[in-house]
């Protein structure tokens, strides 16, 4: 009986599934060709998605298959691959900072070769600042192994009507704002007045960046650590001051918890916004604040402001088989007919400055000057192949300070000695 | 354990009883109520313990996002890596407890398996991507089925083991004496002695095979061939996560589990009355 | 017994034995052979250099201070969840002793957060523990009471982690001792009630004792599991506030996947292997040494 039941069991199991595998065939003509492109989730997946169905409606020979991945999972995937040397990917989204090492690496196609066959050169109109950073070495002469596909730059985002209540609409520098803060603070219980990213390593990185560059300091200078300065002793000492007014569990606190606090008008504040978060901020069935919100670029204070670009790059694996067609939806991608379709319809930030000044675009998302400001004088995080090791180390000692475990001079001594090792 | 707790339960009983279900079932609770809210009631800065709005909108968006071929992949994988794991960690179980191979393989062998279950997962990867890459056995649901084999083996081979050791030998030695060969002891002593246990370990491992992330997300690309895990992290973003449908796709995840062990128990608990008499 | 019938005894359990084996060589050998040789390496994936530089990683990390302390935090998350998901499993394994009314209903249900997807399960977790907008603190406020940090304060982040592990697989611990219980015959519990034993007497004395080697496997099982840990602390904390919550895994995972140092990935795994297999170790060789 018991040994009736689990054959019974076993069959139930096993008899449907063969059934479904055998039927996974995959119908394949022989003058087809499938792009498998490596990318994002969420609105950026959208985005992919929406140019490839462009894209195989204008070449319906061409197909598409698209991994929508978290950035994490992205990375994991595509190193793996690429040092396998597979050639199973046609196309890679890139985050800049991990793009020198794979550039180092010689995983890529070099795109100066294939403009030149074709006789083209990439177009003008997409920034330049930005177009750099797709080359290596890095810099305006580098060999092209990347085209950047969402402008992606740090924002800085504040009630306006708060602002205005409390006579603070015109800061200017960061003291401005901490004097904002400890207003909103006295005068909105239910209000938090400053918000970021407080989550170790990246975000809390990216989070401090800002007032770190607006006070003078540097992270590399001729690639060794400048933690140790004066400069970075002021930044960090503000960051502790204005993180008081953050609420209790910000050192949790990352893009989705800031984005959900920020569309609920629960924070006033927020030091670092990014286009990709805040797409739907003006959409009154997802925001409780349209048109109250302010999106700007960052305030200075020693130094005028800078923004953090923080781009993603297309790329082609070398090891490719469909390098021309993938080269070709690439130049499809990153046009500004199908840039703008994108922008509209994701809310995915462009690359091109003629994007950038589309009246309709601008209407939809008013963020769209100081965007293109801060990528056209915003500056990447450093060119380095240690940038994961590097943001580590600050972003988890930069936390300790945040939560009392070490003092500013503290935390800044100890990344100094833990980045002198990494860059070594 | 005295009769007064086999047959007559008393308040003490009930009363702990409501309380451990309450304790499980409060998160249980949140997740059903978060995949009922709209997005907007799910982000308010109170939280609400009714949702204020009922809607099942989640569920639509879910299975609009056409999760039926994940599904149906996770299943396939599922079963049949379990299948696998389940049929022949029974047999070499077996085999371990009543047979003594040459050079102490009894031991190294099970100490093996579990040295290989202990590696956390992401060191193996790298190695396991070159040697599937090589045996061709990527972006293949088949591919998976091996790789869950690091896994699920080893809980199987371990647990099975277990149970098999804590038969009585008696049984065996008499139906030898009565002439039974050895694969007529195996199917008819040894398999249905040790069913419960066998049965009890098919869930651990449909579980384990179900729910497992990492490799799925390493060994598969295309994306008709991608299992549900990988789906329900879609629904987790970077900037957003959608609440609504990721409680709802998680629920609807379990939803195959849960018939295979409410039918399993059911049987098990019938089966049990019988017990080993 | 002839010789013959020996021989032919031992291919049937070489047979029945060689599928596992097989499946087990071709999976492992080759992984665990080149963790083994690249934990003696300055290997970084990315720029795929190799140079030997023998027990150079092993040295520089067991000195690093979040490895240490990733360590220390590893082995109290091992025992304490592995000691509480036992207990526990025990505890429901003989609430669930006999028939009741509803028996299968509640049973589902105390095991259905096992069946839960792990992500499901920790983004439920991290929106209760929200200290801002948690139903936890909500609730503890209700009751008029200070907020807890559950993820955010240092002192209590691990244990945090902890519940969510301890919640997710007691059921686990459960079943596999509840399945012992069942197959041990009621008579002996009986026996021992009419020899006026009582319930605590009863059960120290030969619940438990016949329970052994299940209660011996969940340990050995959840040990092992446990020192693992990882998805829970990427998706709940990231390893902080601080270094609170880093473990060994998070570690591994860090150095392997987001910087490819393969080599110092690789010699951390040897150290959780080394450890592990000193605990595990222990229980192995109950297990083994239980004759029948």
């Amino acid at each position: 009986m018991r040994r009736v039941m689990i054959f019974t069991v076993l069959a139930l199991l096993i008899v449907p599934s063969m059934l479904y595998a055998r039927g996974q065939s995959e119908p394949e003509g022989p003058e087809m060709v499938t792009l498998t492109i490596a990318g994002r989730d969420g609105a950026y997946g959208d985005a992919m998605q929406l140019a490839a169905d462009a894209y195989s409606a204008q070449n319906p020979n061409v197909s598409f298959e698209i991994l929508k991945l978290s950035g994490s999972s992205l990375l994991e995937q595509t190193v793996v691959d690429l040092g396998s040397g597979t050639g199973t990917y046609d196309l890679l989204m890139i985050d800049d900072p991990n793009a020198p090492r794979m550039m180092q690496a010689g995983w890529l196609a070099d795109l100066d070769k294939l403009y030149a066959a074709r006789g083209e050169s990439p177009d003008p109109d997409l920034i330049a600042n930005v177009l750099q950073l797709g080359r290596h070495p890095y810099g305006p002469d580098g060999t092209l192994y990347a085209l950047p596909h969402v402008g992606n730059v740090e924002l800085f985002a504040y009630r306006r009507d708060l602002a205005e209540k409390y006579g603070h609409s015109s800061a200017q520098t960061w003291s401005d704002v901490l004097a904002a803060a400890k207003d909103i603070a006295a005068g909105e219980p239910d209000v938090t007045p400053i918000l970021f990213r407080g989550s170790k390593g990246n975000p809390i990185v990216t989070g401090f960046l800002p007032i770190y560059w607006a006070f003078g300091a540097e992270i590399l200078v001729d690639g060794r650590p400048a933690f140790d300065t004066p400069q970075a002793l002021n930044a960090l000492n503000f960051f502790l001051e204005l993180a008081a007014y953050a609420p209790e569990g910000v050192s949790m606190y990352q893009s989705a918890q800031v984005r959900d606090a920020l569309y609920s008008g629960a924070a006033a504040i927020v030091i670092e916004v990014w286009p990709g978060w805040i797409g739907q901020l003006e959409n009154p069935e997802v925001s409780s604040v349209v048109g109250k919100v302010s999106v700007a670029n960052h305030p200075g204070q020693v130094e005028a402001s800078s923004s953090l670009i923080g781009v993603w790059l297309l790329g082609i694996p070398k090891d490719s088989e469909n390098i021309d067609t993938a080269f070709d939806f690439l130049q499809f991608i990153t046009s500004a007919e199908v840039q703008r379709d994108i922008a509209m319809e994701t809310g995915i930030p462009p690359t091109r400055v003629s994007v950038h000044q589309d009246a309709a675009l601008i209407d939809k998302y008013p963020w769209y000057p100081p965007q293109l400001a801060g990528l056209q004088g915003g500056v990447a995080r450093p060119r380095t192949d240690y940038w994961g090791e590097i943001e580590t180390a600050f972003g988890g000692f930069l936390q300790q300070a945040l939560i009392g475990d070490l003092t500013a001079e503290e935390a800044l001594a100890e990344i100094q000695k833990k980045v002198e090792e990494i860059v070594r | 354990m005295s009769n007064s707790t086999m047959h007559r339960k008393g308040p003490l009983f009930w009363i702990l009883l409501v309380v451990v279900v309450l304790v499980v079932l409060a998160p249980i609770y949140w997740i059903v109520s978060t995949s009922v809210k709209t997005p907007t009631e799910n982000i308010l800065p109170t939280p609400t313990l009714f949702p204020h709005k009922f809607t099942l909108s989640n569920y639509e968006n879910v299975i609009r996002a056409g999760i039926f071929t994940n599904f149906f992949n996770s299943l396939f994988v599922a079963a049949v890596s379990t299948t696998i794991s389940l049929s022949i960690s029974f047999l070499a179980a077996y085999a371990l407890c009543r047979h003594k191979f040459p050079f102490r393989l009894n031991n190294i062998f099970l100490i093996w398996v579990l040295a290989v279950k202990i590696l956390p997962p992401i060191v193996l990867a790298i190695p396991l991507y070159t040697l599937f890459t090589r045996a061709g056995l990527l972006n293949s649901l088949w591919g998976l089925v091996i790789v869950y084999q690091v896994y699920t083996l080893p809980y199987c081979l371990w647990i099975i083991f277990g149970f098999v050791k804590a038969l009585p030998i008696e049984f065996e030695q008499a139906a030898t004496i009565d002439g039974a060969g050895h694969l007529k002891i195996l199917t008819s002593i040894v398999l249905p002695l040790t069913s419960g246990g066998i049965i009890a370990t098919s869930i651990f491992s449909i579980i384990i095979a179900w729910n497992e992330f990492l490799f799925a997300l390493l060994f598969i690309r295309t994306p008709s061939r991608l299992t549900l895990p990988l789906k329900i992290v879609s629904f987790i973003g970077e900037y957003e996560t959608l609440w609504g449908e990721l409680m709802a796709i998680g629920l609807l995840a379990t939803l195959p589990i849960l018939l295979f062990s409410g039918y399993v128990y059911k049987r098990l608990t019938h089966g049990f009355a019988l017990g080993l008499r | 017994m002839t010789v013959l019938q020996r021989v032919r005894r031992d291919s049937f359990y070489y047979i029945i034995f060689a599928p596992a084996f097989l499946v087990i060589v071709f999976l492992t050998i080759y992984p665990v052979l080149s963790v083994l040789i690249n934990s003696l390496f300055d290997y970084n994936f990315l720029s795929a250099d190799k140079e030997l530089i023998g027990f150079e990683n092993f040295v520089k990390i067991i000195g690093e201070a979040i490895f240490q302390r990733a360590f220390l935090n590893t082995v109290i998350f091992s025992l304490v969840a592995t000691t509480a998901e036992a207990t526990l499993g025990l505890i429901l394994a003989l609430l669930f002793y006999g028939r009741f009314a509803g028996k299968r209903a509640t049973m589902t249900a105390v095991i259905f957060p096992m069946m839960l997807s792990t992500m499901v399960i920790c983004a439920i977790w991290k929106t209760m523990y929200h200290h801002d907008i948690g139903v936890l603190n909500y609730l503890i406020g209700v009751l008029g009471m200070e907020p807890v940090g559950w993820l955010t304060n240092k002192r209590v982040a691990l244990f945090s982690v902890m519940i969510v592990d301890i919640w997710q697989w007691t059921p686990f611990a459960f079943i596999i001792i509840q399945a012992g219980l069942n197959s041990v015959p009621p008579e002996l519990f009986e026996a021992a009630g009419i020899d006026g034993a009582g319930y605590f007497r009863t059960l120290v004395h030969v619940t438990i004792p016949v329970l052994f080697s299940q209660i011996l496997m969940v340990f050995l099982l959840r040990t092992i599991d446990t020192f693992r840990v990882f998805d829970k602390v990427y998706a709940l904390t990231q390893g902080g506030p601080g270094n609170a919550t880093e473990t060994v895994s998070y570690f591994v995972y860090r150095e392997g996947f987001s910087f490819f140092n393969i080599g110092r990935a690789s010699a951390a795994s040897v150290y959780v292997l080394l450890v592990i297999s000193i605990i595990a170790g222990a229980y192995i060789r109950r297990i083994l040494k239980q004759e029948v």
